[in-house]
């Protein structure tokens, strides 16, 4: 009896049960039978890093009545056009030597400028350096370079050379603004070994600084070393691969007569979540201080400035950190929730002097004019202009349909609960064509740091073309 | 006398018995893994190798997205498994993004950005880095197997196969699947067919390798289909091409060197 029944058991197992067999012929049937087209282009262009492509981005914008404190003049622009092609390209100059280009000829047209004139043209210059690889563990570089530190995503407080570098922003999205920076020019060098690396910089100081610029007052073709190399700067970088789980990076970092320390730390924590952590600080006075001394020196400001807005001058140790987790689910969202603090920036009690001091002295003139200063400052140099702020950001690839990625992202002040809010659909149309369609807005009460802004709401559509 | 005598045959024969199934029950689980070690080694060479791999979408029968990956493996001797890293070549707009798939030290390079970002076991099949399918991998490393007996199926070029139907669960926090389902052809121990599950349960690939022919000193497969559980209308394609021996040095496996790597 005991017999039959495993004789049962491995019959009815070495067989294919009419279930199984049914699913099973489904699946082979989706098996295509068309033949796989060959990949295109041929491998010459496959096998290179090059992106060419090109592309052209309409925005539109809103702006908000009846500010706080109101805006000086030019007003923003309320359409703008720029047609682009961009590219990223890289030469072999024999065996270890290599020549790297980025960048972007831009063709821009706004209500705000007069068509047809100089400033419909500018180039933006992003990297341009040689490479030597003189062994198999060690490279040096010269030339103008983007060398990006972070683990973060929407504040890098080891970012050290972000500085000045964005150029002109089609969106607010942090990682997007990364791709389109400019570079520094600076010699810099790196040896890797099995259980880490370390990587120095060293960024020479080549003229004086240049004022922020506006719409009106960019130049074309300039380089804008006015922007990238005003100080002398040094970085060391030691990376250490500790584990599979922990590979921290140490960080030292001198510009002027400012040093900074930091370090970026991430683990795996399950299979769906990582954590991190981006924390930079140094001795350095406030940012309402620090704007001040670069409009005096830039002469944009006059020296009384200084007095507008009470500030600490006087140095002390301040801390950037990025704190947060990314957690990405099966069906392809990844969400990111970050805590920035900024301890140089506005405290609840320097946002309530920018905005009684506009309302007590407003009517002076300049004043209105040194006020919005401090904030272009701010976002001049990609320091946050809050001192406690949240960032969450959701990106969900291949949302409904294959190839469509949506990704929406929202920055609040924790101050003063106002944010800016951004939403972009990007879909892959072909494996060269791609479009894009952004709205993003400002929240919150008329005296809040988002709810003050002269930008209300913004939408842009985006065409890409790559080759 | 003779009772006290058929008591302690009686006994021995349960000892014996106990004894028997029990290393039978030790053979069936210690088979499962020569199994499973035995598909690995016909779909991955000991040495370090790098490949191409074409992924094409068919979205209802209809040839789609095609994605161009460079991959370099390289056998870690001390867990066994295999450390990955991947270049994208094609499709343009991704033509130089880097993987690092190295156990739980996963990093996704971005050119455009000039960064790596940590990513999780998880992203490995979502975001931009989901390639997990396409790894080399050796289950048995990251898999304990369970062989749930013999079954004839048909192949991806609808041959019959006689086969191990195996059940393996992840042994490992790296592994890409919580479970698979496994099919592994009798004496040749070619890997057939696999089905893998979400941590919910669910069938969300089932994958046909294909293409069996010699290359990297034994015979492999050449290409596998996965068919979208999930997706009806879904199903990708992929092929193994130009396979080459190539040393990798060990400080290749590392996020550093990410932005380094170039295609020969």
């Amino acid at each position: 009896m005991t017999r039959w029944l495993v004789a049962v058991m491995l019959v009815g197992l070495g067989s294919v049960s009419p279930a199984l067999a049914a699913d099973e012929d489904t699946d082979l049937n989706r098996i295509p039978t068309e033949a796989s087209p060959a990949v295109a282009p041929t491998q010459p262009a496959a096998t290179s890093k090059d992106v060419n492509y090109i592309g052209d981005a309409l925005e539109l914008s809103a702006t908000r009545n009846g500010l706080a404190v109101p805006f000086p003049p030019p007003q923003p622009p309320s359409w703008e056009n720029w047609l682009f092609l961009d590219a990223r390209d890289e030469w072999s100059l024999g065996d270890a030597w290599r020549l790297n280009y980025s960048g972007r000829l831009n063709f821009r047209t706004s209500n705000s400028i007069p068509f047809l004139t100089h400033e419909n043209v500018r180039n933006d210059l992003r990297e341009l350096f040689v490479e030597w690889q003189p062994t198999d563990t060690a490279w040096l570089e010269l030339g103008r370079i983007n060398i990006r530190n972070g683990v973060a995503l929407g504040f890098n407080p080891t970012d050290f050379f972000r500085p000045r570098t964005v150029i002109e922003p089609l969106t607010a999205d942090p990682s997007v603004l990364r791709e389109d920076r400019l570079g520094v020019l600076m010699l810099t060098g790196q040896w890797l070994w099995s259980s880490g690396s370390i990587t120095v910089a060293y960024a020479p100081k080549v003229t004086r600084p240049t004022p922020i610029y506006g719409i009106r007052t960019e130049q074309n073709f300039d380089p804008e070393l006015g922007q990238t190399n005003t100080d002398d700067r040094v970085m060391a970088k030691v990376s250490l691969n500790l584990a599979d789980t922990f590979n921290p990076e140490l960080l030292y970092y001198h510009a002027g007569n400012r040093t900074q320390i930091g370090t970026n730390l991430t683990t795996p924590i399950g299979r769906s979540t990582v954590a991190y952590l981006e924390w930079a600080g140094g001795v350095r006075s406030d940012l309402i201080a620090d704007a001040f001394r670069f409009g005096a020196t830039t002469g944009s400001l006059p020296a009384s400035a200084m007095r507008l807005l009470p500030n600490n001058a006087d140095t002390s140790f301040m801390n950037d950190l990025s704190v947060g987790v990314s957690y990405a689910t099966a069906n392809r969202i990844t969400l990111n929730v970050e805590y920035h603090l900024h301890q140089a920036g506005f405290s609840a009690e320097d946002w309530s002097h920018w905005f009684n001091t506009a309302a007590q002295r407003g009517s002076v003139p300049g004043v209105k004019a040194a006020l919005w200063f401090l904030r272009s400052y701010a976002q001049d140099q990609q320091e946050p202009t809050d001192r406690h702020a949240a960032f969450v950001r959701l990106d969900w690839q291949d949302a409904f349909v294959t190839d469509l990625e949506l990704t929406a992202l929202a920055t609040v002040n924790l101050q003063d609960a106002s944010g800016f809010l951004q939403a972009t659909a990007e879909y892959h149309v072909s494996r060269t064509w791609t479009i894009a369609g952004l709205v993003g807005g400002t929240v919150g009460g008329r005296r809040s740091e988002y709810g003050s802004l002269p930008g209300l709401a913004s939408a842009l559509l985006r065409v890409n073309r790559y080759f | 006398m003779r009772c006290v005598m058929s008591k302690n045959a009686t006994r021995r024969l349960v000892l014996i018995a106990a004894v028997l199934a029990a290393s039978a029950g030790g053979a069936r689980a210690q088979s499962a893994h020569d199994i499973i070690a035995g598909a690995d080694r016909v779909r991955n060479p000991g040495e370090p190798f790098r490949t191409t791999t074409i992924l094409t979408e068919y979205v209802r029968g209809k040839a789609g997205d095609q994605t161009m990956l460079a991959v370099y493996s390289k056998e870690d001797k001390t867990s066994g498994q295999f450390r990955n890293l991947v270049r994208y070549l094609q499709p343009p707009r991704d033509s130089g993004k880097m993987a690092l798939l190295d156990g739980q030290n996963l990093w996704f390079y971005d050119p455009a950005a000039k960064s790596s970002v940590r990513i999780s076991t998880q992203q490995r099949l979502v975001g931009q880095a989901a390639i997990g399918d396409v790894l080399t991998i050796n289950f048995a490393v990251d898999y304990t197997g369970t062989l749930l007996g013999d079954e004839t199926i048909t192949d991806a070029e609808h041959q019959t196969r006689n086969c191990w139907h195996l059940d393996l669960r992840a042994a490992t926090s790296t592994a890409v699947y919580s479970r698979a389902e496994y099919w592994v052809e009798h004496g040749s121990f070619w890997p057939i067919k696999s089905k893998f599950y979400s941590d919910s349960g669910r069938v969300l690939k089932v994958l046909y390798y294909r293409g069996f022919m010699q290359r990297l000193g034994a015979v492999r497969p050449s290409g596998a289909v996965i068919i979208d559980a999930v997706d009806s209308t879904l199903v990708t394609t992929v092929q193994f091409d130009n396979p080459t021996f190539q040393d990798i040095p060990d400080f290749w496996y590392q996020r550093d060197y990410l932005p380094r790597l170039r295609p020969e």
